[in-house]
């Protein structure tokens, strides 16, 4: 099964991953600039907004993989995707308050 | 210019990780330990950002040649994903000295490794050239073999993603080519793909608990994401056993600053 690949496939995950990388790259550059002329809250948020779609990428690209072997009706490894998924959704219940 | 500093350090760092292949985050979280008075914990959560910045550019790269299984990453995610996440929330009952002992100890692990190895990280990757057709890497047909085994070494390379805020490629790489009957090549992109999702799942949990700070974070992912691009295009030009050698000497040194930290009541 694994030497199977669909080019399709590897393209729209490359393709969550080349977004949020280059995404969170502008928004926190933009954060930086900002900051430059005006600090303060605003540019910690722009900032704090890039680190945040940074930590929801990875999340993404497992759904959308996910999605994705269903859509092959691979039902093996659209459940494995939905494990992880659903470690990395109790690893944000986990986090809170500890110090 | 603290962040014009910090931009400085996240470049040089992504252009070392990216020419010799260890990943740069390993000196990351130490630099801002030891230099930046950044208490250790909150410098490993704030440099994991970068870890999946990296990530998510490299494996795209990956991605788009079609070298990476992604089936084999999603499969040893399950385990990377539950390692990084369970440490990651053991930490937060960790002290300080603690996480620095463990940190110097990993360093110079690491450190001697290398160097036994005479330098050569990536030595495997000049015996296995791979076959081109037309321009298209050509992948010999392969069948994983030895699952239980691949997913107890990614639930350690996860535990120690969640622990020290690293990738754990230089675990996941081996076990997948030597004992699961993974191509080198192969084995090198999956781990890649599996970083990402790895140190997010840590990440959240730092986040959450306040360990990432966003201030930090931001000039250092935004230096990581512009040094690793440039150290990628270098890789294949230049000598990279002596910019591994250089690494190995910050490694050593940031090491050796940790123990004499720790001696001298690291709690300062």
């Amino acid at each position: 099964m694994s030497q199977v690949r669909e080019p399709a496939f590897d393209r729209i995950v490359a393709l969550v991953l080349r977004v949020g990388a280059f995404g969170c790259f502008f928004i926190m550059l933009t954060g930086l600039l900002v900051g430059l002329f005006l600090p303060g809250r605003i540019p910690l948020a722009i900032e704090r907004a890039g680190v945040l779609l940074m930590l929801a990428t990875p999340v993404v690209r497992v759904l959308v993989t996910g999605v994705l072997f269903l859509r092959e009706k691979d039902w093996k490894y659209g459940a494995i995707s939905f494990g992880v998924l659903t470690i990395l959704l109790l690893s944000a219940v986990f986090g809170i308050g500890e110090h | 210019m603290l962040s014009a500093l910090l931009v400085l350090l996240g470049f040089f760092a992504g252009l070392l990780g990216a020419m010799t292949g260890i990943g740069g985050g390993i000196i990351l979280s130490p630099i801002l330990a030891l230099h930046f008075g950044i208490p250790i914990r909150q410098a490993i959560g704030t440099s994991l950002v970068a870890v999946i910045t990296t990530s998510a550019a490299s494996s795209s790269v990956h991605l788009q040649r079609h070298t990476t299984d992604i089936r084999l990453g999603m499969t040893l995610e399950l385990a990377t994903a539950f390692g990084a996440a369970v440490t990651a929330y053991l930490v937060g009952y960790f002290n300080r000295n603690l996480l620095e002992g463990l940190f110097a100890g990993f360093l110079l692990y690491s450190s001697v490794t290398i160097l036994l190895r005479g330098g050569k990280v990536k030595s495997e990757d000049q015996e296995e050239l791979p076959a081109q057709n037309n321009g298209e890497t050509v992948i010999p047909p392969y069948e994983p073999k030895r699952y239980p085994l691949g997913l107890g070494a990614s639930l350690v390379a996860g535990g120690l993603s969640g622990l020290l805020g690293i990738g754990g490629g230089p675990i996941k790489v081996p076990v997948m080519y030597i004992f699961m009957g993974i191509p080198l090549m192969v084995a090198t992109a999956t781990s890649n793909f599996m970083i990402g999702v790895t140190a997010a799942a840590s990440a959240i949990v730092y986040y959450r608990r306040g360990d990432i700070l966003v201030e930090i974070a931001a000039p250092l992912a935004v230096g990581v994401f512009l040094g690793s691009l440039l150290g990628a295009r270098l890789a294949p030009r230049i000598q990279t056993k002596y910019v591994v050698y250089l690494l190995v000497a910050i490694m050593l040194y940031l090491a050796g600053h940790l123990f004499v930290h720790l001696l001298a009541g690291g709690a300062a």
